[in-house]
């Protein structure tokens, strides 16, 4: 974006708006400085302290240990299998969940006879902690893959569904007539109108889903796991490794930060009506 | 004349009841399949107890005291987490709001931990603060940390300008600007944090309980009935969990409401 607003400032030649235009990328590469300050303090403080010999080895290692714990797990590949793992379950649990989820809300927003019959039970459910299931969950399906799948769907399936609910029932009514007016037929009433008018919401709610998904596997991981990137964290608490714990705590943060942004970029390439 | 609209009548309250009771055809028909299935042979009766058994468990854990302990432990861990949560997360979000120095600091900092998942923290904090309550309690205090930072910031800063501008021409000092203007006005979105914080901190406690399984809670009693394979116990747990939830998130509803109520 930036590229080509500068681009184009350069071909109308030297103007007042292209000496703007400097002024202004000089100004933002002061704050991505100012930005970078406080981590490289913390770097420095941390290597300070561990120099220090204020901790033990299990406590506090130097920053460079966890690079080589890094490379280390991945040499070994226990990262990448722990990733793969991890990610799977995520996509098989987070795509049912998404698709029931859909499914469940426009079923809820549009008919008033499942409004009566289903809406009840679905708000009882809903209040249901995911996290507080895992027991229950795991005494009913073992600690296997349908596990980790029937826990993502779960956390996934309800804020989803409400998402949609809302959306769908949100659509302002003129819109609905103006489908009317033109005498769409279903099919195109939902596609030209519907859908268009309910998937911002939608997708918002969608991702807010993905990344409680992504803490509640992490979490589940930990607690009954035999692969994953949780139980690789896991494993290192119990051999006191902290340098293989905080890469897990860094590349499941990572994980999670891409895991959103990735969505946004959806939202901004599937909305181009919503772009400023 | 008289008997028949008495009838009418007496038909349509029927009606309305009968209409009432839709919403409860669904659970009774799961409940109807899942005491079906508990009672086919032992092997399903070990993880779909029967629901007698439930209620059995329920008053059992509840006679002895068992449940209230636990459910005690849980509620003070979660108030006391949520409570250093909220105060310095109204601290440091007040200090991004006020200092263009602490928000260039503190913001990527702030910015990148809350990337990683909560719970994900948690094999860390137990290297670093052991099994015990500390670590518990930082838990829950992080998870209502976040929320608090994030609305304080924005609360202050979306302050009306016209407002400040009035605080000015009384020739309010720092302390008093803060207290007549910026704290009244960024009141509500101050409550959205805690309305915000409060489940969070919750669901902390009970995962945290999960993971770190000392001490008295309702997320420990959990994994021992999981470890002893007692279904009724966990449905008990996990249905006191929700309870709780959902009056904690009422109760900060109230409070809200209460505060704001000049809002109208």
């Amino acid at each position: 974006m930036s590229g080509n607003t500068s681009a184009a400032a350069a071909n109308s030649g030297p103007s007042l708006l292209s000496d703007l235009e400097i002024r202004r990328i000089d100004w933002s590469r002061l704050r991505v400085l100012g930005v970078l300050i406080s981590p490289l303090l913390l770097l420095v403080a941390w290597t300070l302290v561990v120099r220090a010999h204020w901790f033990t080895e299990q406590i506090l290692v130097p920053p460079s240990a966890v690079l080589e714990a890094f490379a280390e797990v991945w040499d070994s590949g226990e990262l990448p299998d722990g990733l793969k793992i991890s990610l799977y379950r995520l996509v098989i649990g987070f795509a049912l969940g998404s698709v029931g989820g859909v499914a469940l809300g426009t079923l809820l927003a549009t008919s008033r006879q499942a409004q009566i019959y289903i809406g009840p039970t679905f708000n009882a459910l809903r209040q249901v902690p995911t996290l507080a299931l895992t027991p229950m969950f795991i005494l009913l399906f073992g600690i296997g893959e349908t596990l980790k799948v029937v826990i993502i769907l779960k956390s996934t399936l309800f804020p989803v569904a409400i998402a949609t609910l809302e959306a769908v029932r949100n659509i302002p009514r003129q819109y609905l007539e103006v489908g009317r007016a033109f005498r769409l037929r279903p099919w195109m009433q939902f596609r030209r109108i519907i859908f268009p008018a309910s998937i911002p919401p939608i997708l918002t709610g969608v991702r807010i889903a993905l990344g409680r998904s992504w803490m509640v596997l992490v979490a589940v991981e930990l607690l009954a796991a035999d692969t994953g990137i949780g139980q690789m964290m896991e494993i290192g608490r119990q051999m006191l490794r902290i340098d293989i714990v905080m890469v897990g705590v860094i590349i499941t943060g990572l994980i999670g930060f891409s895991l959103d942004r990735g969505l946004r970029l959806l939202e901004w390439a599937m909305l181009p009506w919503k772009r400023r | 004349m008289g008997d028949a609209a008495l009838e009418a009548a007496l038909m349509r309250t029927v009606v309305r009841v009968l209409q009432s009771l839709r919403g409860w055809i669904l659970p009774a028909l799961l409940l109807g399949l899942w005491e079906y299935t508990s009672h086919r042979d032992a092997a399903h009766a070990y993880a779909f107890v029967p629901l007698e058994q439930v209620l059995a468990a329920l008053s059992e854990r509840l006679s002895d005291g068992d449940l209230l302990h636990n459910l005690e432990g849980s509620l003070l861990r979660a108030s006391l987490g949520l409570l250093s949560g909220v105060v310095f997360g109204i601290g440091v979000g007040a200090l991004m709001a006020t200092s263009t120095i602490a928000l260039t600091l503190i913001n990527p900092i702030y910015q990148s931990i809350r990337q990683v998942p909560l719970l994900g923290l948690t094999p860390l904090l137990g290297l670093w603060m052991g099994n015990g309550e500390t670590a518990k309690v930082f838990i829950i205090a992080l998870a209502s940390f976040y929320p608090m930072v994030l609305n304080t910031y924005e609360g202050l800063r979306n302050v009306d300008t016209r407002y400040r501008e009035v605080g000015y021409v009384y020739g309010f000092r720092r302390f008093q600007l803060f207290r007549r203007v910026l704290l009244p006005a960024s009141l509500p979105s101050l409550f959205t944090g805690l309305q915000q914080a409060v489940p969070m901190a919750w669901i902390a406690a009970v995962g945290g309980e999960l993971l770190f399984n000392v001490g008295a809670g309702l997320g420990n009693l959990m994994m021992q009935a999981e470890t002893g394979a007692r279904m009724d116990v966990i449905i008990v747990c996990t249905a006191s969990i929700t309870v709780l939830g959902i009056a904690m998130s009422y109760l900060a509803s109230l409070l809200s409401a209460h505060a704001l109520r000049w809002r109208q």
